[in-house]
């Protein structure tokens, strides 16, 4: 009856955790908008930036993102950063390079003529992106910004390495309690059916929008 | 004001050297046995028996929607209840194998989907037997269909085994944090062990694209030819 005495416990724990990806997810889209945007400019050298940028990122493992975040950045700055800020910082910085190729996608999508069309009606150019090309990106980049949701989720378990406590780390700390205990194993294999159902839940919700917009398309 | 020096990270190169390896063997390992696993379980989820392709299905859904350090407190920790007791290298190899199956078995799922239908019926009015059917024109194709995700799965399983620090494996991550708590140069540890990723990463980039080209005689993205 371990669960029901930790339930409280792995509630809070499941919190943390969709709360910690959720916020790492918005500044991902945030930083991640800019550098897609960057990747499709006209000029060369912005284009390189962002795409150095997003291949770094890309080829970090997140657990050397997190632990350069909060050992180096720590070192670096003399600012003692939170498991919190670090976890969040590192999720969002490794979620941007995957929001980017999302973002380079969903404006690529949009065809050329659009923006001519608009142009030649004598609308400005933000006015072009803001009404006209975005609108129509954002539908197609929502599914696979899902896709990136899931796997912030996924990251965010390595959080609990650098002894942040959400899920993870609330399921490790309750086993050390019950350790000899048979509900040691039974305490791994919830946490683990807890992400998976919160996860395959999610990715659903992805396919549905796609579907959804390939109908409407 | 922090002091940037490589030179605090020479003492440390010799066991760089080692870790470099480990995660070398580890990711080549988890690799070369995903791949099988995953063909075969592509093929599990596309078998004729109901029951087969909802084992494949519960597989790849469960698999992919964990996080790989759960499932390798599951293998790590849970397996020993059992009576299972694996070394940490094992544990540490079989989670990222495991992981790397479930996204392997949705590549090669797609690839065997993408080849048409006819394609298994002219060889078997050929007279080809299953083996021959399979090895002489299904899996060649769906190699090429699969061969751009392959590259990014593999990138997928060395950024994976980053995490086999957690099973005690000596590989890069776990030399950066050690050397690291030992010297306190975070700064210099993490700029070379992110460069050690980035080049591995970037290595297979380079070699997928000009392996795909002398291969395949055409750019490395797979797709209707």
């Amino acid at each position: 009856m371990i669960l029901i005495d930790y339930s409280f416990l792995l509630i809070r724990g499941l919190g943390i955790t969709l709360w910690i990806s959720w916020v790492a997810l918005l500044l991902a889209a945030l930083i991640g908008a800019l550098i897609g945007l960057g990747r499709t400019s006209k000029r060369w050298s912005i284009r390189f930036l962002t795409g150095v940028y997003a291949e770094f990122f890309r080829s970090i493992p997140v657990l050397v993102t997190l632990f350069f975040v909060y050992y180096g950045l720590t070192l670096l700055t003399g600012i003692n950063l939170s498991t919190f800020v670090a976890a969040t910082i590192a999720l969002a910085l490794e979620g941007s390079a995957m929001m980017s190729e999302v973002v380079r996608g969903g404006l690529q999508s949009i065809a050329k003529g659009q923006r001519e069309a608009a142009l030649s009606t004598g609308m400005k150019a933000w006015q072009v992106e803001l009404f006209i090309v975005w609108p129509q990106a954002i539908r197609v980049m929502i599914p696979p910004a899902v896709g990136v949701y899931v796997s912030t989720l996924k990251a965010s378990s390595l959080a609990s390495v650098i002894g942040y406590v959400e899920l993870t780390k609330t399921g490790l700390l309750i086993r050390e309690s019950v350790r000899g205990h048979s509900g040691s194993l039974l305490i791994l294999v919830v946490i683990a059916t807890i992400y998976v159902i919160i996860n395959f839940a999610i990715s659903r919700l992805g396919a549905m929008l796609e579907e959804r917009n390939n109908f409407v398309n | 004001m922090y002091n940037f020096n490589l030179f605090f990270i020479f003492p440390y190169l010799d066991s760089l050297q080692w870790a470099i390896w480990n995660t070398l063997q580890i990711s080549v390992t988890a690799t070369f046995l995903s791949i099988i696993f995953g063909v075969l379980m592509a093929l599990v989820r596309l078998s004729n028996y109901k029951y087969l392709r909802l084992c494949g299905v519960c597989y790849v859904e469960v698999v992919r929607n964990m996080p790989m350090v759960v499932l390798l407190y599951l293998i790590f920790f849970g397996l020993p209840s059992f009576g299972i007791v694996l070394s940490g290298y094992i544990s540490g190899l079989t989670a990222l194998t495991m992981n790397s199956t479930a996204f392997m078995t949705e590549i090669f799922r797609s690839g065997f989907m993408a080849v048409s239908k006819g394609q298994f019926e002219a060889a078997r009015a050929q007279g080809m037997t299953n083996t021959q059917l399979y090895r002489f024109i299904i899996l060649p194709q769906v190699f090429r269909i699969s061969y751009a995700s392959l590259g990014n799965q593999i990138i997928g399983v060395i950024m994976g085994s980053s995490i086999m620090m957690i099973a005690t494996i000596e590989e890069v991550t776990a030399w950066m944090f050690n050397t690291g708590s030992i010297n306190f140069r975070y700064f210099e540890v993490f700029f070379v062990g992110g460069l050690v990723y980035f080049v591995l990463c970037q290595t297979v980039n380079l070699v997928r694209n000009a392996l795909g080209k002398i291969i395949f005689k055409t750019a490395a993205a797979g797709g209707p030819w």
